[in-house]
């Protein structure tokens, strides 16, 4: 029994959560051990989403908290597709806060360390619970400490971005509510798979009405076209830490309880030609806004945006193919979008300023810096031979493979939403490299800065050579994420 | 033209959702789950309050939940207000009345709350209950003595603390019962204090946290 403990995936949760509550007593005795302990808790979990992973994927795991059976208790759904968001959130905060040792001295920082893992603590719940109202909570640990932590420059902006923030956030956390609470009074319980198995007894314009406002709940954080007027404004004026795990995780996490909810509990699969098309309208709305954009962290915003609306087209393919090229770009985006917003968090941190002028010639500046910040870029844009290429490749195939007409013609979008992306990318390059720096003097980047941004950069190009590492994981994973059955059977044994 | 678009959608939500409240059999005898809570509960963890035990136990990791988002609220805020600085030359000294009563209730509210949570899992109320009429003690000793402060480092203290022993007591459960936040302590008799195992010292934990926190919260934002 002991020997096993250490390996009960709710400590992904637990340890975290605890880490973050102990910390101010931390503090008292050492204010400078305050900044290690994210680091910490992002390492046991790490480790231990690494290990459990070729275990989730013969057979997912179900834990059962406090003791009893599902439905009656809540219960932890761990399967490969909860472990391969785990890994992603656990590697992207390990890096994301050791780059913030160096970075984060003003403010309250030792309320910013415990507000950061509590944000990864409350994404790795959602990933991982089986329980809709669980998941909410979750949601909302998530929600709220995202909110604090843009506003913690506390200058206009940030405040202004985080009340914006707040009030679409909580619109959409009572919109998910409001749908729970109509799930509860359908079916009598909140576990997910409970409801699953009982969705088909009912039939009744109130589930319509339900799934309604998850998508409208969750597309808040989700980003999704036309509810995402508060990201471009949350995103660039957050800490760049904090933009990093907004960027490349917090929104996933958005996409993932929507479609965890669509694929799992509700039957409708008529929405999902509506989903795509929708984020094709927010593919090219995000690419078109980001092209005309001067602040360079807003076009990074805006290109988040974008490739929200291509990951929901991926998800809505409505194949096993489609599920995992989406589970694909999620991971390229959150690699990618993490690495940009880290070293465009440095370069502003150098130059004081966010205007694309600024960034005249700082390929002779920050060498190392820059050349990281275009292999984000060409990853992004889908350039072999970076993990864009195949992430994009394959969702294309999968499209192709429907053979409709529809996925046809917003193939074709998606491609024209491609190249928007590659001319304002290239012009950014273009800035970087082919203008003439105002000084000559060379930046001095810290180690704790760099090495982060490297790390990123190494397993973009890596996994770009080698994307069969990936596939089978990812196959595997989106066989699972679909698969209503084997989730209600797995849950219920037998 | 703004406003009528946001109108027709308001009635667009509010006739889906009327539709959907209407259609829904709220109460009907399809709740098996709570039916399940109703006739074992008691059997299965020894309290006599239902309520407290689907809290606590059945669904006692959305609690711990709750109260991290309690908690990275009073954090939020102090991010949010760090480094304002406090005035307190304008403040008046409030009246002889609000002065003596305030001396005289704020024992007796402590010790209110202070029931409210340790009978948790016996009557109605609990830990979040109990947390906020502490909290509302501390409230009033600051309007009767606005210019004194209770130290923020034993707040911190004391919200790391109950926090750190909720998940510890968890963790335990899960060495010693196999799952996390399993009752591994006996039951006890119903209806007696010392009854339903975990439960009522994780309700004193969260009654202590929620207090402390709320408190935190007040000073804050009377400053």
């Amino acid at each position: 029994m002991v020997s096993t403990v250490w390996q009960n995936p709710v400590l992904l949760i637990v340890v975290p959560l605890g880490l973050a509550f102990f910390t101010p007593i931390i503090g008292l005795i050492r204010k400078e051990l305050v900044k290690y302990i994210p680091i910490l808790g992002m390492l046991f979990n790490l480790t231990l989403s690494l290990f459990l992973l070729p275990k989730v994927l013969d057979n997912p795991i179900i834990v059962s908290l406090s003791g009893w059976k599902p439905p009656f208790a809540i219960n932890l759904f761990v399967g490969p597709v909860g472990i391969l968001f785990s890994i992603l959130i656990s590697l992207v905060g390990l890096l994301t806060a050791i780059y913030g040792i160096n970075y984060i001295k003003k403010g309250a920082v030792e309320k910013y360390h415990m507000l950061f893992l509590l944000l990864l603590t409350g994404a790795t719940g959602i990933v991982l619970t089986g329980d809709i109202f669980n998941l909410f909570v979750f949601f909302e640990i998530l929600c709220i400490s995202s909110y604090a932590l843009v506003a913690y420059n506390q200058d206009k902006n940030g405040i202004e971005a985080a009340t914006k923030y707040l009030i679409q956030g909580s619109l959409g956390s009572a919109f998910i509510l409001l749908g729970i609470g109509f799930l509860y009074g359908l079916f009598g319980t909140l576990n997910m798979a409970d409801i699953a198995r009982n969705i088909t007894t009912v039939d009744s314009p109130a589930l319509f009405i339900a799934m309604a406002l998850f998508i409208t709940g969750f597309g808040v954080e989700a980003a999704i076209f036309p509810l995402n007027a508060w990201l471009p404004d949350a995103h660039s004026s957050a800490p760049s830490t904090i933009s990093a795990i907004l960027s490349g995780i917090a929104i996933h996490i958005g996409i993932y309880a929507i479609f965890r909810v669509l694929y799992t509990l509700f039957g409708f699969n008529s929405i999902f030609t509506v989903l795509a098309v929708i984020g094709i309208v927010t593919l090219l709305i995000g690419e078109m806004s980001a092209f005309r954009q001067e602040n360079i962290k807003r076009v990074l915003a805006y290109s988040s945006m974008g490739q929200m609306g291509l990951i929901i087209f991926a998800l809505s393919i409505g194949t096993v193919d489609g599920i995992s090229g989406g589970l694909f770009q999620i991971i390229t985006h959150t690699l990618s979008k993490s690495l940009l917003f880290l070293c465009v968090g440095y370069m502003v941190y150098s130059t004081n300023s966010m205007e694309l002028s600024s960034l005249n010639g700082l390929g002779k500046r920050m060498p190392l810096i820059s050349l990281l910040f275009t292999i984000g870029v060409f990853s992004l844009i889908g350039l072999p031979p970076f993990i864009g290429f195949p992430s994009k490749l394959s969702i294309i195939l999968a499209g192709l493979k429907t053979g409709e007409t529809l996925f046809l013609i917003l193939i074709v979008l998606m491609l024209l939403a491609t190249v928007i992306e590659g001319v304002y990318f290239f012009r950014i390059i273009q800035i970087l490299y082919f203008k003439e720096p105002d000084k000559e003097e060379r930046f001095k980047t810290p180690f704790t800065l760099l090495f982060p941004v490297i790390i990123l950069g190494l397993l973009i190009v890596a996994i770009g050579i080698y994307p069969g590492l990936l596939q089978e994981i990812l196959d595997r994973s989106a066989e699972i994420f679909w698969d209503k059955l084997s989730y209600i059977k797995i849950v219920f044994g037998g | 033209m703004k406003k009528i678009i946001s109108f027709v959608l308001l009635v667009i939500i509010f006739i889906g959702i009327y539709f959907a409240v209407s259609q829904i059999p709220y109460g009907k005898d399809k709740m098996s789950v709570s039916k399940h809570y109703l006739n074992n509960g008691v059997k299965e963890n020894g309290a006599s309050n239902i309520v407290t035990s689907v809290v606590l136990n059945y669904r006692g990791f959305d609690t711990l939940g709750e109260l991290t988002i309690l908690f990275i609220g009073a954090i939020g805020l102090g991010v949010v207000l760090f480094g304002f600085e406090t005035k307190g030359k304008d403040i008046k000294s409030p009246s002889l009345i609000l002065n003596a009563g305030s001396t005289f209730l704020f024992p007796f509210i402590l010790l209110f709350g202070i029931y409210i949570f340790i009978h948790g899992h016996l009557s109605p109320g609990g830990g979040f209950q109990g947390g906020a009429v502490i909290a509302s003690g501390f409230l009033i000793s600051y309007l009767g003595y606005p210019k004194k402060r209770i130290s923020e480092k034993g707040i911190h203290i004391v919200e790391s603390l109950g926090g750190t022993l909720f998940i510890l007591i968890g963790l335990l459960g899960l060495l010693l019962g196999g799952y996390f936040l399993s009752n591994i302590l006996p039951k006890g008799t119903v209806n007696t204090l010392v009854s339903g195992g975990i439960i009522p010292l994780l309700y004193v934990l969260i009654g202590i946290k929620v207090g402390a926190e709320l408190a935190g919260i007040i000073y804050k934002l009377m400053e």
